[in-house]
């Protein structure tokens, strides 16, 4: 196949996903004007374009079964390290659009199905770091003293302790076969039923009825998740985790939350001196009320910009991982692993390593720009 | 005067492009400014006296375009002029000052050097002369201890001295016009006297030409020959100080007047008259006269349609208003005073020898140094009665928010009681009460802008506040309740859904003023509820705050630094300086002599917007004293201009007796009785001086 040739095939591939992004796009285009912040977000050009490559990629994820043109794991003979579109020798009219690797795999469909594997963490991981940064920076901003100290002493600790080394020591066998990352789940995964009871309590304690309804279906709902994937005991088998991406997960979870700790206090510091915090301490509300309805939706301008911004440095961070073979398993079609792999060749075979590269390089630029649309658009009201 | 004038503006129009279109902000301005002369701007906030004088400087950054007319600065085009000559012109010839005196120095660098600048910038001066310049402007503003100010940095300096340097280096360059943006606004009363003060001064040995921006009637009166009364971007009326106070001419600034608290003002006899309606925005402005959708004397087909031109009234005197000729402009307003006085009931709260002190450690982690105290709040008692207006009065720093929140629960006193109802409340913080107490004592803040959670809608917002104080059952019930409360601050229905953003100053005001009226309370405390308003909203706000007030017979503790409002609403007064009540009695006694000396500097400090009145000026000197260490003796003893008048230094070794003068007016002061009648009044009306009222 020629360059151009690879290029329409590769396009075409990607069919459903334009279908996808037009059906998005075009209605929420027409009707930006009565979409509020959404819409507003749409007329940057910056803006509608990252949003527009972390769609794509998005979707890419969701629908990865259909563009793929083969299994990411499956080993042809004779396709080893074979340039971008090389027919397979037994069935006619099927290629390696994108080559093969070391494995004789094709590169394209890995890259397509590694993208499941980042965006199934990255973004998860880094709202369980947020969450476990609300529980813990909005007190320690609220009520400062000797709390917020001792806080902000241990998060500068796990900042000034070199990541990879952190990661290195939390995969180690001794320290997986000792607990601590099973330990670790259990409470980081408890953090986010904490936050959500305490949100609907604080706020509907003088609606009963409300109040019981919305903690029940909340409980319940959490408690299920919880048990699936801190401790893999869920009764119906629906959430589960990988003790391996379970391991992962917790690093990074744990490697961000300092940050995200030192921005909400930050943001808490500044809030709590406004005239609306005293007038809601005023008319005897908790803290955590004031906490998590007064100050938090206050914050959200620059906690969602962040939030871009970091699900993009956890996907680099994914990716450094999975190139230091930390972590996925070792034939994982994610991004970081996939470049690792492709690495030992580069100098002859580049293909293999270029496309996840690519990948990566593009979805973190999408994050970025979207960020910086979401900025522009704070900047201005 | 002859020659050409110092600064010439004919038919300037400014507007500001933005991604929404081209916004006008100022519209058709024409001045002129002689040399020597002193010209106040004053208009509400909107109406584009700041862009003018930007426009001047030729500062309106990226966005703002002058798009019409000229400027004319001692006869050149400055329209004309290229970046490099305004450089040269800025900064020596044309001057300007800031509100902020903070935001204007450079914090990293000493006062001194940055006085160097001017002359070594533009007049190439030797570091050591420069240095001997600063030194000497500083002399000239007053500075206190010039030489060692000038090796201050900013931060070392209070608010005034700031200010006061901000001059010095606008002076230093000798220029031909000065421009002050608000230049007092961020200031204390007497503070503020003493740059008043300091600038009339200046005006008189340097002969520069002033052009003076304020919202402050009062301060125009006591700085200004000339006034320009600006209203949404055109100017409203021009002339003389003597015209425009006495001869009023247009429909604007004789509602502005009206919506003062002059003197002669009473809120039982003739209240304040509100300006209906609101500021129109740039965009949505009416075609006609501007101010004709809340103007009295509108008439429809004549007041809107076509431009309407500047007229003259007599020499030197012009007004916009196209009616000039046939409004009787004698007739006084026709809102009829309300001739209830409302009745004063048995006390609701009584404060004994309340105390507050803050520790003031030099490290408050591991303890050590030595323990010092803030003493913010010092032997405070007074009562409060059912239904009545209490007034608490001083400047920053005198302990009256302390006050506030002790009583609101934010903090807790160190000693002494202050009951609501007999029970005490002073070391009960705001979490451990009761939901009865809490909704019994609620407050207004200050700043409308920062009180309402800017995420949540405004009958969210209220309906939380009565779950919170247990009114209402259910939902349904308190909903009603809370649009009931909408009605009382005259607010429409719809606004229920609205965030706060899309509110007004004063709309946002009005939801504060319900939501602290939600659970009935029996004592509001209002923290200057309308200072960060425009004039012509205060006085709707403040009448509206007051009905509610007179309505439910809610004591209300009103605590402000304006003494004008205060004279008009409060039915009894309290003066507090340093953390001490200094003087305190029913409204008529405290603004009348015998006064406490303090009482007496702050009532001079005021300026009234009243060309009838006279005021005797009393300059207080120095700055008010830290409460980390207050003087010895009476707390006023370092500025009081009476103090030599007691015998044996008492003053300055004993805090002085509260003495009571009778019927409740106490002064705190060792001067001796026979003295203090002895006072003259500080505000006397011109043609009977026999006092006021």
């Amino acid at each position: 196949m020629t360059t151009i040739e690879i290029t329409l095939t590769i396009l075409m591939r990607f069919f459903p996903v334009w279908i996808a992004l037009a059906l998005i796009f075009a209605p929420s285009i027409l009707f930006r004007r009565h979409l509020g912040p959404y819409g507003k977000l749409l007329e940057s050009p910056v803006g509608a374009f990252g949003l527009g490559l972390v769609l794509f990629w998005v979707l890419t994820a969701l629908l990865a079964q259909f563009i793929i043109t083969a299994s990411p794991l499956e080993q042809v003979s004779g396709m080893k390290n074979a340039f971008p579109g090389t027919a397979l020798p037994d069935a006619a009219g099927r290629y390696y659009l994108l080559g093969g690797d070391n494995l004789a795999r094709d590169v394209f469909s890995r890259m397509i199905m590694g993208s499941r594997t980042v965006l199934a963490i990255a973004p998860a991981a880094t709202l369980f770091a947020y969450v476990a940064a609300f529980m813990l920076g909005l007190p320690a901003g609220y009520f400062g003293g000797r709390f917020d100290s001792a806080l902000t002493f241990i998060a500068n600790l796990i900042l000034a302790f070199p990541v990879i080394l952190l990661f290195y020591l939390l995969v180690t066998p001794e320290i997986r076969a000792s607990g601590v990352p099973t330990l670790a789940a259990a409470v980081l995964f408890l953090l986010p039923i904490i936050f959500f009871v305490t949100l609907i309590a604080s706020r509907f304690s003088a609606q009963p009825a409300k109040l019981a309804l919305y903690l029940a279906v909340t409980l319940v709902l959490g408690l299920w998740v919880y048990a699936g994937l801190a401790f893999d005991a869920d009764p119906l088998g629906v959430f589960s985790m990988d003790p391996n991406r379970l391991n992962i997960f917790i690093s990074v979870v744990f490697v961000n939350m300092p940050v995200v700790f030192r921005i909400v206090r930050g943001l808490t510091l500044d809030i709590r001196t406004r005239d609306y915090i005293a007038a809601a301490q005023t008319r005897g509300e908790s803290a955590w009320y004031i906490m998590l309805w007064e100050i938090l939706p206050n914050a959200r301008g620059p906690l969602i910009v962040d939030f871009c911004l970091r699900i993009g440095y956890t996907t680099i961070l994914l990716g450094t991982l999975g190139f230091f073979g930390l972590g996925v398993s070792p034939e994982s079609p994610d991004w970081g692993t996939t470049i690792n792999d492709g690495r030992k060749l580069l100098s002859i075979y580049p293909h293999p390593a270029l496309p996840p590269a690519l990948a990566l390089m593009s979805l973190v630029l999408g994050l970025n720009l979207l960020a910086d649309g979401l900025r522009e658009q704070s900047l201005k009201d | 005067m002859t020659g050409t004038p110092v600064l010439e503006i004919e038919h300037l129009s400014i507007s500001f492009m933005t991604r929404a279109g081209e916004i006008p902000a100022v519209l058709d301005f024409s001045c002129r400014l002689e040399a020597g002369e002193a010209m106040g701007l004053v208009g509400e906030s909107g109406c584009g006296k700041s862009t003018v004088a930007l426009g001047i400087m030729r500062y309106l950054g990226r966005s703002g375009r002058i798009t019409g007319g000229a400027i004319r600065f001692n006869g050149r085009d400055l329209l004309a002029m290229g970046e490099r000559e305004l450089r040269r012109l800025r900064g020596s010839e044309l001057a300007m000052i800031y509100q902020e005196p903070m935001a204007s120095l450079n914090p990293a660098m000493t006062v001194g050097r940055q006085l160097m600048e001017v002359p070594m910038a533009h007049a190439g001066r030797s570091a050591a002369e420069a240095r001997q310049l600063a030194i000497d402007a500083a002399v000239a503003v007053k500075l206190p201890d010039p030489a060692r100010i000038v090796d201050a940095y900013p931060h070392q300096l209070s608010g005034g001295q700031q200010q006061r340097v901000v001059i010095a280096m606008a002076l230093m360059s000798k220029p031909k016009l000065l421009i002050l943006d608000e230049p007092t606004t961020a200031l204390d009363v007497t503070v503020e006297a003493g740059i008043i003060d300091l600038i009339r001064e200046l005006r008189e040995t340097s002969g520069t030409s002033i052009l003076f921006i304020s919202h402050n009637l009062g301060l125009v009166l006591e700085t200004c020959d000339r006034v320009c009364v600006m209203y949404s971007g055109e100017a409203a009326e021009t002339g003389s100080v003597s015209d425009i106070f006495t001869r009023t001419r247009h429909p604007y600034t004789q509602a502005l007047f009206r919506s003062i608290p002059l003197p002669g003002a009473d809120k039982n006899a003739s209240p304040l008259v509100a300006i209906p309606g609101h500021l129109p925005l740039p965009h949505e402005r009416p075609p006609g006269c501007h101010f004709g959708p809340r103007c009295d004397h509108f008439i429809a087909g004549r007041c809107d349609t076509g431009e309407i031109p500047m007229t003259a009234v007599d020499a030197g005197h012009d007004s916009r208003c196209i009616r000039v000729d046939e409004i009787d402009w004698s007739r006084t307003a026709a809102a009829a005073g309300r001739g209830t006085h409302s009745q004063i009931g048995a006390p609701v709260l009584k404060i004994d020898r309340l105390r507050k002190y803050y520790d003031a450690a030099a490290n408050a982690l591991f303890g050590g140094g030595e323990k010092r105290s803030v003493k913010a709040n010092e032997s405070l008692s007074f009562e409060a009665r059912e239904g009545e207006i209490l007034a608490i009065v001083g400047e920053s720093g005198c302990g009256k928010s302390t006050l506030a929140k002790i009583l609101i629960g934010l903090e807790v006193a160190s000693g002494g009681v202050a009951a609501m109802d007999d029970r005490p409340v002073q070391a009960t913080p705001v979490q451990q009460r009761a939901p009865e107490t809490v909704a019994s004592i609620q407050m207004i803040f200050q700043n409308p802008f920062d009180t309402l959670n800017p995420s949540m809608t405004v009958g969210s917002q209220i309906v939380r506040a009565l779950e919170k104080f247990g009114c209402g059952e259910g939902v349904a019930e308190r909903r009603q309740r809370m649009l009931e409360l909408l009605d009382l601050v005259r607010l429409p229905r719809a606004f229920e859904r609205r965030l706060p953003h899309q509110l007004s100053g004063g709309q946002k005001q009005r939801i504060g003023i319900a939501r602290a009226f939600a659970g009935r309370p029996k004592l509001v405390l209002a923290d200057e509820p309308v200072s960060a308003l425009d004039v012509s909203v205060q006085a709707a706000v403040t009448e509206l705050l007051m009905d509610v007030q007179r309505r439910s017979r809610t004591t209300m503790l009103f605590i402000s630094h304006d003494l004008s409002i205060v004279r008009y609403l409060a039915d009894r007064v309290v003066v507090m300086y340093l953390g001490h009540i200094v003087e305190q009695g029913r409204t008529e006694e405290v603004y009348t002599p015998p006064y406490h000396p303090y009482t007496e500097a702050l009532l001079s400090a005021v300026p009234i917007a009243d060309i009838k009145v006279e005021k005797k000026r009393i300059l207080l000197e120095g700055e008010i004293p830290s409460a980390l260490n207050p003087p010895s003796g009476c707390p006023f003893q370092t500025r009081c201009r009476w103090k030599h008048q007691v015998r044996d230094r008492l003053c300055e070794t004993e805090l002085p007796p509260d003495v009571d003068l009778g019927a409740g007016h106490v002064i705190k002061c060792h001067l001796p009785t026979e003295a203090l009648t002895a006072m003259s009044p500080v505000i006397a009306q011109r043609d009977e001086k026999t006092g006021m009222r």
